[in-house]
């Protein structure tokens, strides 16, 4: 294995998505009346720097629908900054996201409305019950017929008895379910997920487990960042090892050692950093 | 503006400024005339009215520079807004300390409310916010943003201070005022305050340019350093 | 079920700052630890200056009004600047970022929510000082309350916009008055003379100017917030 430039590992990872290519999903076979069906989710060659800095230095990469990309990397990799490029909180200095082949401009409010974003915060207001927790982000979001979406998101985490309590009042499992309810109340195409992991103990983390396996339901696109090695490679369709803002690696979970993916990952970002370490003198 | 234009640019306007302040001296010591009703203190004023000019001329640059920042996210344009904002003070701070100074001996108190030495206050209050923004984030982007909100709002707040110190300032009792400036300066006075208005205006913009080219080199090396610290731990 | 390429409306700009409004005063309604401490601050004032002013060598009404705008302005700063606050406890910030919010439109639910906490202990305040120093608003007690209402909305303008910058600071709220006091000059001169002279008993004519000039600077700080808030709070 060795660092690849970010558009070759693109390449790549385009290879193994071919064969779903070839036979489109049925959700997206109905969206195809309007336009040219691709990759639910697609990066071309993101960068993005800060004051010369490149935090994001060319990462690429296809998702089909009901795929799930787990990002893996160092501290200072960028891989936060990859999920705020993604997320809409940063415009990329260069590149391309499309969705479902037509490309997006990530610092939109339309593109923040198809996306769905969850962290091991629940992003949610003590003081306000669940549903009126719900309530205001389907306000933010314009969303129609919001009471029944609201029951039915409720209904669908298992806190339809909970709807009138008070957030505060909640366990972290709840809570947990409640911020996915949230995430996910205006049905969005692309989830993000930021370190769920941190602060759990296991129990937590088992919950946590179920619910974003849930995600997988065929429809959504779905990017997860985490340091839990273990966590991230059960759920991943995709992996990615990140280093110095490019994606060292990118790989079907198929092509990944399962035992001793700890050592392979170290591989990995040695390699990378001392290859980029050499290359980094020109920049 | 290539960098190494600039290098050169600096140091020539600052010397040629400074060269100017020295000139002025010997004007004010020598050659002006003495002011009638206020006498030798007066002469204060020639350097008093030239830091008072540059330090909203200053204000203009931070405030204009954050606009474009703003826009552009162009990290030179911050570059820029620093070295205006730190110039400034030193200024503001120079009409702070000639003005009393003045006021003490022409009518025999430290401070009077009189509009522009107000005004001048709260522009030192206003750098002085400027730079606390700066300093009290760890996020250089956002502590840039920061800095550039309270530049604009702070110039375009400036024009309601001043309308509102002058208005409450008509309704107290007059001390004697003088204001030198007028049809009635006499010519040489008129030339000394021209050559303080431009040779400060020369130091202000030499000091500028060299500041913003220490600012620029001191970031650069920052992200050099950042860069080879990334590249050396994985 | 929507599909990925299904567009999607821009949600309505009103509804969203409705939302934030309901929003913050629902929790502010729930919590009432902003009300608390403004009010509180508002009437332990009252009693202090009771004790700091001598009325031997001055009359209460002398020195009210600019006691009144003070307050005012000191409640104001301890509960504005506590309004993104709301947000810290389970970073509900980043929720407000990534939906499709318009930054405008938060700022605005948040200046009307600040407006009418802050309207409300402007009303305490009066209420309170009318009762301790006897001081009467004055032939015309409605414009004394609208110039007070009108200074308070715009410095609660200015200070919601500067709160989102203090509250990301190391400094917190310490910061806020070092950015805002500077700029509240023109409301604190504008104000307080317009009040005080109506409360002696001057002609309404005579505090017009001062009116116009609160309501310039009311315009120029909600253009400002409208404007910048968005560079403020963007990560």
């Amino acid at each position: 294995m060795e660092t690849k430039p970010a558009p070759e590992a693109g390449d790549r990872a385009a290879g193994t998505a071919d064969a779903a290519e070839a036979a489109p999903s049925p959700t997206q076979a109905g969206a195809a009346a309007r336009v040219v069906a691709g990759p639910a989710l697609e990066a071309r060659d993101l960068r993005r720097e800060f004051a010369g800095f490149p935090a994001l230095d060319g990462v690429s990469f296809q998702l089909q629908p009901g795929e799930l990309l787990t990002v893996f990397g160092p501290n200072g990799a960028g891989k936060t900054t990859l999920l705020r490029v993604l997320g809409g909180g940063l415009r990329p200095t260069s590149g391309e996201v499309r969705l479902a082949g037509e490309p997006v401009d990530v610092g939109e409010r339309t593109w923040r409305a198809r996306i769905g974003v969850l962290s091991h915060r629940g992003f949610l207001y003590d003081q306000l019950s669940a549903a009126e927790n719900l309530r205001f982000y389907g306000d933010l979001f314009g969303l129609d017929a919001l009471a029944d979406r609201v029951r039915e998101a409720l209904a669908a985490v298992g806190l339809a008895g909970r709807a009138d309590a008070r957030v505060g009042s909640f366990s972290r499992g709840m809570r947990q379910r409640l911020a996915l309810a949230r995430a996910l109340l205006h049905d969005p195409d692309v989830v993000l997920l930021d370190e769920p992991w941190t602060g759990l103990d296991a129990h937590a983390a088992g919950l946590l487990r179920d619910v974003l396996a849930s995600l997988k339901d065929g429809r959504r696109a779905v990017v997860l960042v985490t340091h839990q090695l273990g966590e991230g490679l059960r759920l991943a369709d995709h992996v990615a090892i990140q280093v110095r803002g490019r994606f060292a690696t990118l790989e079907p979970r198929a092509d990944v050692p399962g035992d001793g993916f700890e050592a392979y990952y170290r591989e990995v970002v040695e390699r990378a950093a001392a290859g980029a370490g050499t290359g980094g003198a020109e920049l | 503006m290539s960098f190494g234009k600039l290098r050169y640019a600096a140091p020539a306007l600052a010397g040629l400024g400074a060269l100017g302040v020295l000139w002025l001296h010997w004007l004010v010591f020598f050659w002006v005339p003495t002011e009638a009703s206020m006498g030798v203190v007066q002469r204060i004023f020639y350097i008093h009215v030239p830091s008072a000019w540059v330090a909203f001329f200053a204000f203009g640059i931070v405030a204009i520079t954050g606009i474009m920042y703003l826009w552009l996210e162009d990290d030179r344009l911050d570059a820029a807004g620093v070295a205006a904002a730190e110039g400034g003070m030193v200024f503001t701070t120079a009409v702070l300390i000639t003005g009393p100074l003045w006021g003490k001996i022409a009518w025999g108190t430290f401070w009077t409310w009189e509009p522009r030495l107000t005004l001048t206050l709260l522009l030192w209050f206003i750098y002085l916010g400027y730079f606390l923004v700066r300093r009290a984030t760890d996020n250089p982007r956002q502590a840039k943003k920061f800095a550039a909100v309270v530049g604009i709002v702070g110039a375009a707040d400036i024009p309601l201070i001043h309308i509102s110190v002058a208005w409450l300032r008509s309704l107290h009792p007059q001390p004697v005022v003088m204001k030198p400036e007028g049809p009635t300066l006499d010519p040489h006075m008129l030339e000394t305050l021209m050559v303080g208005l431009g040779s400060f205006t020369l130091l202000f913009l030499g000091l500028f340019v060299s500041r913003y080219l220490v600012e620029i080199a001191e970031r650069k090396v920052a992200l050099d350093e950042r860069t080879a610290e990334a590249g050396a731990t994985p | 079920m929507s599909g990925p390429a299904q567009e999607r409306r821009t949600p309505s700009w009103a509804r969203q700052v409705m939302a934030v409004v309901r929003k913050d005063l629902l929790v502010e309604f729930r919590t009432r630890e902003r009300v608390a401490s403004m009010g509180a601050f508002g009437v332990l004032v009252g009693v202090l200056f009771h004790y700091a002013i001598d009325p031997v060598a001055v009359r209460p009404q002398d020195v009210a009004s600019g006691i009144l705008w003070m307050t005012v302005l000191f409640a104001g700063i301890l509960g504005v600047g506590r309004t993104f606050h709301l947000e810290d406890g389970d970073g509900a910030m980043s929720g407000l970022l990534h939906s499709p919010v318009a930054l405008d439109a938060l700022y605005v639910g948040k200046l009307i929510a600040n407006v009418v906490l802050l309207w409300l202990i402007v009303a305490l305040i009066l209420v309170t000082f009318a009762a301790f120093f006897r001081v009467g608003l004055g032939p015309h007690p409605w414009a004394v309350i609208g110039i007070l209402a009108l200074g308070s909305f715009g410095f609660v303008a200015l200070t919601t916009l500067f709160s989102a910058v203090s509250a990301r600071t190391s400094m917190g709220e310490s910061l806020l008055p070092v950015l805002v006091f500077p700029l509240l000059v023109p409301v604190i001169i504008f104000g307080v003379s317009a009040t005080s002279r109506l409360m002696v008993a001057r002609p309404l004519s005579e505090v017009a100017g001062n009116v116009r000039m609160l309501g310039a600077f009311a315009l120029l700080a909600v253009a400002a917030g409208v404007t910048l808030f968005r560079f403020v709070v963007e990560e």
